[in-house]
Order: structure tokens, then sequence, then C-alpha cells
């Protein structure tokens, strides 16, 4: 698996013509709110998973459909409405997103009344006539994007197996007591992710934010071997207290499994721990990715290189945006 | 964003003081304004990885307005940049190889931070007192430079460690000002 080093986005949600480089194995992305730090995410996740055309229709889709999750939610449990998937796709119309490991571009053209959804990935360049186009998708196993809520319930449920095939069943439960000593273990029972409590076995979802996140990093660690992941507000949920012991878990394993993570935060302490835990871990394998605005209101990259970052924060700088 | 450039964590130390006597800056991130480079040759040393750093930071108008401020120590210790006016020449050198397309400016302590320091001191500070000490235990020829005294000032003043209405910073007070305001 080759890390995805740069990328030049155009034309893609806030980004008109953004180009940033220097990725590492683990970077962690700060910036203030609206500046794209998840569209930028996107992005990378896009373009990686632009594999072929059923994997690139898969990646617009769901990045819509993730930022969409409680909205879908309601209208097809209130409302009883199904989704458009179609729409979701053309959202992404005219997209541009070329890396040191794909050139990915999607557009619609329409022509004498006749509309064409025009796809290019990996020197491919496939025209599809939109009244023939089947939406069918694949879902890639080694690259996956967790919102800031977590995985669902049958997610977990999913990428657990590869917890299981591995035999870490344990490691993921030392790291669950650590985060919280009363938990004793993770099981899938009925179908359902629990968690033994004090002798009784509860469901996932009567227990915290932070308690469903950092099961959907761990499993999706173990599921991304040899791929990408991006996790988006990876502190939500998480207290200050646990999360050094969050980012020991990222470094090592991401090292381990050979996997590339992309990270966003807001908070500070998210980002210090950050700093202190590579730092204690010598793991300069990583960036720290500031987004900001420069004076013609553009979005611009500051990719900060471990020495670099190491500086910015023993120096007491800001580096949550400009 | 504007950034102050100096050689170590004293000058860092002082010049926060006098950012918040002179009320400028966000009063809750002081440092955020600051770069210590760890030594007058490392802070003239165009090389340096920091300068790369800053570097990026300006193309990307991050930081937009730079002040350097620095000893300018003496000639006898530094044939190279040492006094006022070598100090300003290598100050002119980095400049040019820096090549930042923003705002610049430079201040220079006379000799270094100490005795910049050790000359603010008044008579309700005991001056005379200092002065004489000073003389008695024949302090320049156990350590050319002043230390000892500035770092015994601060010691005793602790709640006024540096006296900012002395005439000697108005010209210092006026380049962070400056920097600030402009």
């Amino acid at each position: 698996m080759d890390l995805l080093t740069d990328i030049e986005i155009k034309n893609f949600k806030c980004f008109d013509d953004f180009k940033a480089d220097g990725f590492k194995r683990v970077n962690l992305i700060g910036g203030k709110n609206n500046v794209g730090k998840t569209a930028f995410m996107e992005a990378c996740y896009v373009n990686v998973y632009a594999q072929d055309i059923y994997s690139f229709v898969y990646s617009l889709v769901d990045i819509k459909f993730t930022r969409e999750a409680l909205n879908i939610l309601a209208n097809e449990l209130i409302n009883n409405k199904n989704i458009d998937r179609k729409k979701f796709l053309e959202l992404s119309n005219g997209i541009l997103i070329i890396s040191n490991l794909n050139k990915s571009s999607y557009k619609i053209e329409e022509n004498n009344g006749i509309k064409k959804y025009i796809f290019k990935f990996k020197d491919n360049n496939i025209e599809v006539n939109v009244n023939e186009f089947s939406l069918e998708t694949l879902m890639l196993l080694n690259v996956r994007f967790i919102d800031n809520f977590g995985l669902s319930n049958s997610n977990i449920k999913e990428l657990y197996s590869s917890i299981q095939k591995k035999d870490k069943e344990q490691f993921l439960n030392d790291i669950l007591k650590e985060f919280d000593s009363q938990i004793e273990n993770f099981k899938i029972i009925d179908d359902k992710p629990q968690c033994k409590v004090k002798d009784d076995y509860i469901e996932l979802t009567e227990l915290g934010d932070g308690t469903r996140h950092l099961i959907s990093i761990v499993v999706s660690l173990f599921q991304t071997e040899n791929g990408y992941l991006f996790i988006d507000e990876i502190d939500n949920g998480i207290h200050y207290t646990q999360l050094d012991k969050l980012w020991i878990i990222i470094l090592i394993a991401s090292k381990k499994l050979n996997c590339q993570v992309f990270a966003t935060t807001h908070s500070k302490e998210c980002i210090e721990s950050y700093y202190r835990t590579a730092k204690k871990l010598e793991d300069e394998d990583i960036t720290f990715i500031e987004l900001g605005k420069n004076k013609e209101n553009k979005i611009k990259a500051m990719v900060y290189p471990y020495d670099w970052f190491v500086d910015e924060i023993e120096q007491e700088h800001e580096v949550r945006g400009w | 964003m504007v950034r102050i450039i100096v050689e170590g964590d004293d000058d860092k130390k002082l010049l926060i003081a006098l950012l918040r006597n002179l009320k400028l800056g966000d009063k809750n991130t002081l440092s955020d304004y600051f770069t210590t480079m760890g030594g007058k040759a490392k802070l003239l040393d165009f090389e340096q990885e920091k300068y790369k750093n800053i570097s990026s930071q300006i193309e990307l108008d991050k930081i937009t307005k730079v002040l350097f401020i620095f000893d300018c120590d003496l000639e006898e210790d530094d044939k190279k940049c040492g006094g006022y006016e070598k100090s300003e020449e290598c100050f002119k050198k980095l400049k040019e190889k820096l090549n930042w397309n923003i705002n610049i400016d430079y201040y220079i302590f006379n000799r270094n931070l100490d005795d910049f320091l050790v000359d603010t001191i008044t008579p309700e500070t005991k001056h005379k007192c200092f002065t004489d000490f000073e003389k008695c235990i024949k302090l320049k020829e156990i350590k050319p430079n002043r230390k000892p005294i500035s770092n015994l000032y601060r010691d005793l003043y602790p709640n006024k460690p540096y006296d900012f209405s002395h005439e000697n910073f108005n010209s210092l007070k006026q380049k962070l000002t400056n920097l600030f305001n402009e």
C-alpha cells in the first residue's frame, strides 16, 4: 500500500483550487469551523477509493450519505421517504482530485437532451448514459471513513470479525478496560454489540458516545490493514485524560498494520496529546495539517512535518487555524 | 498574525511582560507571537529549520509581519556579528537571504538584554547599590556580562521586575506598538 502524500482538489465543496503535500502515515487535521477539515478528508477518501467505477460511485454517494445520515434516518423513519442515491452522486458534478496515487474526476454532460456521467480514474475513462446507469457500488474493505458519531451497530458487528480473525478480542477488551475500568469485555450478542459491565451485558447504545467512538476506531484499524482510515472529530466523546491512550493505540496499530490515518479535531488537548504521544514513541512518521484562509479568502494547508509540529507546540503557538 | 523572533526565553519573558504593560495583542495567547531561536548565532543563520517553517507560514498569509529582537553583544566576543554595526550588517544579510515579502522590522539591544535591564534600574530600585556592589565584587573581571546583576534585580523585585516607564524602553515600545497597530 502506498501512502497518499499529496493532493490537489478542484471544484469539490469548499475547495476551488487547493493543493497540499507532505502527508505521512498518521495525519491530524486542525482548523476553524467550516474551513473544510471534513471535506479535505472526503476528497482524500474519494481519491483512494476510486479504484474502479463501482468503488468510485460508492465513495461519491457515501460522502453525502454520511453527512446526511441523521436527515436520511429522519426522512425514512418519519416521512417514509427513500433516499435518492443518484441525486447524492450528482452533487459531486465537476470534481477533480489528483494525488500521487490517482487522478479521479466525475462530471455530468448533457448533449441533445442525453445526459451522461463521465468518470475518470486510474487511467480509465468511462462514459455512461444516465438512463443506463445502474448505480451498482462496491465497498472497499481496507478504506474506511468514521464520522463524528462513530460506526453504526451493524458496521461495528461487521468490522469486529477482522479483530476475531486476528485473535485480537482480548486486545480490544484490554483497551476498553483501560478506557473504563467498569467494562470487562466486548461481545456481539444477539447480533448486537454489547459490553459487560458489572457482570451484565449491556448494549453499546446504552453506553456513552466515547465508548462507541473508541470501538469504532479500533475495529476500523484492524479492518483497514494495508489501507486508509479517515476519522472525523477523533476525540468526540472521549475525555481528555484518555487521549494519550487513544493516540498510542493509533500510532502503534497503524504502523503495525500498515494503515495510513487521517483524523480531524477542534481540540487543543487532542493536538497536545498527539504531540506528546508521537514524541514519547519517537514516531516521526506523522504530520499536523492546519487549514486556514489566505488574504484572498482561499483555503490553504500548512502541513507541519514532525520537527516543525513539535517546535510549534513547544513554543505554544496556535495551530488550530488562521 | 505578527511574529516576534528572539534569541531565547529571557527575551520572550521580558517582551511578554512589556506587551502586557502596553496592552498589545491577545493577553491569553501572548506566547503565540514569539519564536525563540536558541541564541544569536542561530537567529542570524538563515538556514535554520525554524525559518523554513516560518517561510511556509508567510507564504500562506498565516504570518503577515515580523519583528526581530536580539542583542548586539560586544565586538571583541564576536568578530563577525558583534557590536551594533556588525549586528545590523549581519541582520541585513539574513533579511536578504530570507527574502520574505512582508513587513519586517528589527530592534537590537545595546550590548545585551542584561545590560539593557541593569541600565533601567532607577534610584527607587536602588540603582547606586547595584552599581556599587558590581564594582565592589569586581564583576567585570569575573564575568564580562552582567547576568548576575540582572538576575539579582529580577529576584529582588519579582513583582516589578522591569521598569517599563524608563526612557530606555521607549524605542522598543514604539517598535512593538507599530508591529501590532500598523
